[in-house]
């Protein structure tokens, strides 16, 4: 198992490596740069200054140099600096990850919240009506855009009903360190959550419900009930330890997305996270946000694979990893 | 980056109407659609008061200020290194310029300090007043200011202020940029509270270009320079001298500030003001629901907005304009001079056939429902002293379009309804337009629909809209692909078109040049044009010239609106660039109405 694991991180080296050239290669591919029409709203500015400042920044050097300069920083553990924020990336992206980690957990737990015992009562009581809503609504829910259902919610239980707070992510009056700060925090983080958690549960309805589904009319099961245990007793320890595997095989990418953030519920919600820096640095040429967002993701996306085998292992005993 | 998603209905609407008026115009005798024209109801600027109408007495309480974007802000709280809108409207709340400025944006003795000029209006000498404090108690000194100089000079200065001529042309600026002094040679700090600052010309743009943000030295002076826009005192705790003090910063999200009880315009109404992100999309809702108090409001949203009970909606002329611009040649960057070498679109009888093609008035009322208008010159009435009032630009007549093609031998000779050349070539202008936004694509195809009725085939470059960095990157780079752009500038306060027309200047997009206009940019900033009627009749000359050459369409003049809730009181719209008014500013009621 450690040699497995000390295999599958040597690795993630070359992977890294061919990321790093490839996102570099194609950030710098991109039309214009930092200082492309920054200017359109205030022309005062003369040619000679953005020269000057396009050499400060070192836009002018070949490409390769640049690339070698941004890795050697890299490994140091200097992501650069922002032109646009006008601050070292590493402050801009701490600040931001706390928000987009608490929101996509909020998230990742309400979805499993939600999704679970909506997959074990449709995968036990199959073709009932119950069973028929929850399909029904896993597959409204997979069909509705988030940017809609998220205003929509807004909309309704932010500024309808008024039972949320309508964005950002603490109200600034509340003194910080206090409980009344973090149950604040809290309570802004509840609707923007569950807006991406209602609509993100179809995935693991249907894996649930199909996987009990495939389950319950297996050999042991017949078994298990031919011996006369309750039914109840059936489901808690024959089926869901069964049914339970490709859930939890899921989690290891879920947790990948952690760090992705969503665009949409940071915009609408007004909630200062990774998603919205990350399209809002494309499209201003930030370079150095933008190629450190794709490695920070692509890093985790590798541990996170490699976090599923691991749990997938652990879990079930007939996978073994040698 | 504004992005509407869910609105392609509306956009796909208003697509139609546009295209229906557009042949409508041209044989419209039998009027049958008609109909479809009323559907939009029509505003003008000219109905928004400047003022809000509020009479109640004011009471001591907080008001909530929305920035609407959809994006965090920054947090680069300092006049000389922000780069992004949302943090400009923060700034506004706590620092300020050291001069008030009248009107047509120049400077008075009004404000924070007072000035005067030498007789031979090169060097001006500023008097900062006694009572002036930064928030931390400490004076407002004559040397803040020129710290302000020398930091902006400093080669190690990462913001753009550089870039502004007006500090490039103060006397020794160039050697300390170079850092062949240590000192900037032509600002002289006399005593305490007085300097004067020495120009190599004399120009009447210093008095509404100068750059009077002083940076608190005893507060940053041990920051490197370099440092200075990433450290804590002006992300975190930035200080100024106006009428707010930073209390708390919740970074990209909103900002909590106090009175500053030692401001020297006296004590502001306000108890507090709370400026918070509001993304555009629900922007109506939090005015409804009083979360804000007042906004920047999105104009393509007011039709819908009108009526609210508890907001009134006040409105000014936004210091920009749109433009269409014919690409005339290149930017030698060596020489630094614009080369106007492009055949194309050299004959001027093309470029005004065009002009006359175009009918901006249907786009004002039919995609911007009035709040943009047809423009008639390049300085846009929001310079009130200087905008050609008699200048008719423009109008949108087909039939003088067709002659002026016909009379530049640009006609239709194979008879496929589309006009060659004068020697029968095939004639194609590709059109570059920027997306964004749901107008972004009907106004493109308006246009080109419009070009197609007087006979000319104008094809989009590439056939879509470009992305905003590949559209300036385009036109920045004079891309042979482009024969013609839609764009627009920002003027800022200062009148002077220099900055956009010059012979040396990159941002002339079009590369045109011309004698004329030399003389009339470099006679409009000359020691002469500090006389006002002068410097007006000459740029009045200029805005004719412009018009009659037409390198550049200027196509639609823009509004600006801001939502208020009806509690605040002396609310005006023009609170940019008159941001010391946010201390008359007041609240008539504990708490925001609602609907």
């Amino acid at each position: 198992m450690l040699k497995f694991i000390l295999r599958r991180i040597m690795m993630m080296i070359p992977q890294l490596l061919i990321l790093s050239i490839l996102v570099f290669a194609l950030a710098k591919a991109m039309p214009g740069d930092a200082l492309t029409g920054q200017l359109a709203q205030s022309p005062k500015m003369d040619a000679n200054t953005l020269m000057e400042m396009r050499e400060k920044l070192g836009l002018n050097d070949p490409v390769h140099i640049q690339y070698v300069r941004w890795v050697k920083n890299l490994l140091h553990g200097d992501l650069g600096l922002s032109y646009i924020h006008q601050q070292p990336v590493t402050d801009l992206l701490s600040g931001r990850l706390a928000n987009t980690l608490l929101l996509s957990a909020c998230v990742l737990l309400l979805t499993y919240l939600i999704a679970i015992p909506l997959g074990l009562v449709s995968g036990r009581w199959q073709d009932s009506w119950a069973d028929k809503l929850i399909v029904g609504y896993s597959y409204v829910s997979f069909a509705t855009p988030l940017f809609i259902f998220a205003l929509v919610m807004l909309f309704v239980f932010g500024f309808k009903l008024g039972w949320f707070p309508t964005g950002g992510s603490v109200d600034i009056q509340v003194e910080k360190g206090t409980l009344d700060y973090y149950i604040n925090k809290f309570y802004h983080l509840l609707l923007p959550a569950l807006s991406g958690a209602l609509i993100g549960t179809v995935g693991i309805i249907q894996y649930l419900r199909s996987e009990i589904i495939d389950t319950k009319v297996k050999d042991f099961v017949k078994t298990a009930r031919a011996k006369g245990i309750p039914e109840s007793k059936i489901y808690s320890h024959h089926i869901l330890r069964n049914s339970f595997l490709p859930i939890a095989a899921f989690l290891g990418y879920e947790i990948t997305g952690l760090i992705g953030g969503s665009i949409f519920l940071e915009s609408i919600y007004s909630y200062p996270g990774l998603g919205q820096l990350f399209l809002q640095s494309i499209m201003q040429r930030d370079y150095s946000v933008v190629t450190a967002l794709v490695m920070i993701s692509g890093l985790a996306t590798l541990i996170g694979t490699l976090l599923s085998d691991i749990i997938l292992s652990a879990v079930d005993p007939r996978i073994r990893i040698e | 980056m504004k992005k509407r998603y869910g609105k392609l209905l509306s956009l796909l609407v208003g697509f139609s109407i546009l295209l229906a008026a557009c042949t409508n115009s041209t044989t419209s005798s039998d009027g049958k659609n008609s109909k479809n024209t009323q559907t939009t109801q029509k505003e003008t600027i000219g109905n928004f008061p400047m003022a809000v109408k509020n009479d109640g007495k004011i009471v001591d309480g907080v008001l909530t200020y929305g920035l609407v974007y959809d994006t965090p802000f920054e947090g680069t709280l300092n006049y000389a290194f922000y780069q992004g809108q949302p943090d400009v409207e923060i700034l506004h709340f706590f620092d300020e310029s050291l001069f008030h400025v009248n009107g047509d944006y120049e400077i008075t003795n009004d404000g924070a300090a007072t000035y005067e000029l030498s007789d031979d209006k090169k060097t001006i000498t500023i008097k900062i007043k006694d009572n002036v404090n930064w928030h931390d108690g400490e004076p407002v000194k004559a040397e803040d200011l020129e710290y302000a100089y020398l930091v902006i000079g400093h080669k190690d200065y990462t913001g753009v202020r550089y870039g502004d001529a007006l500090i490039q042309d103060i006397v020794g600026m160039d050697e300390y940029h170079a850092g062949k002094a240590a000192n900037i040679s032509g600002i002289k700090v006399i005593d305490n509270k007085t300097l004067s600052i020495t120009y190599k010309h004399a120009n009447p743009s210093i008095l509404t270009g100068i750059w009077a943000y002083p940076l608190p030295k005893h507060y940053l002076k041990d920051i490197p320079i370099k440092q200075m826009a990433q450290s804590d005192k002006i992300r975190k705790n930035p200080i100024g001298f106006g009428p707010f003090k930073v209390k708390k910063i919740v970074p990209g999200e909103s900002v909590e500030l106090v009175r500053n009880d030692d401001y020297y315009g006296g004590k502001p109404n306000l108890k507090g003001v709370i400026v918070k992100v509001v993304n555009p999309k629900v922007v109506l809702q939090a005015l409804k629901k009083g979360e804000i108090d007042v906004a920047q409001f999105p104009t393509d949203q007011y039709v819908s907005a009108k009526g609210t009970k508890n907001i009134q909606f006040v409105g000014n002329i936004e210091l920009a304009y749109n433009y269409i611009g014919f690409k005339l040649g290149h930017w030698d960057a060596e020489k630094q001079e614009n080369v106007m070498d492009n055949p194309k679109f050299q004959n001027k009888k093309l470029r005004q056939a065009m002009a006359y093609a175009i009918d901006n008035q249907a786009v004002a009322d039919k995609l911007y429902h009035g709040l943009r208008f047809p423009a008639t010159t390049l300085i846009p009435p929001s310079f009130p002293g200087y905008h050609d009032e008699n200048a008719k630009g423009y109008s949108y007549n087909p039939e003088k379009a067709k002659k002026l093609l016909d009379e530049a031998g640009y006609k239709d000779k194979d008879g496929d309804g589309l006009r060659e050349d004068p020697d029968g070539k095939k004639f194609t202008i590709n059109f570059l337009s920027m997306s964004g936004g749901d107008i972004a694509e009907p106004l493109a195809k308006f246009y080109i629909q419009c070009w197609k009725e007087v006979g000319l085939n104008v094809q989009l470059v590439d056939g879509r809209l470009a992305e905003f960095n590949s559209f300036y990157d385009m036109v920045e780079k004079d891309d042979p692909k482009v024969d013609i752009f839609a764009a627009a500038w920002g003027t800022g306060t200062d009148v002077d078109p220099y900055g956009l027309y010059g012979r040396n200047v990159m941002f002339n997009y079009s590369r045109w040049v011309n004698e004329k206009n030399d003389e009339l940019l470099e006679k409009g900033h000359s020691e002469q044009a500090f006389d006002k009627q002068y410097r007006k009749g000459i740029y009045n000359q200029w805005q004719e010239l412009m018009n009659e050459e037409v390198p550049v369409i200027p196509t639609l003049y823009r509004s600006q609106i801001f939502a208020v809730n009806n509690r605040v009181k002396n609310f005006t719209a023009d609170i940019d660039p008159f941001n010391w008014k946010w201390k008359e500013v007041g609240v008539t009621a504990e708490k925001p109405e609602t609907e």
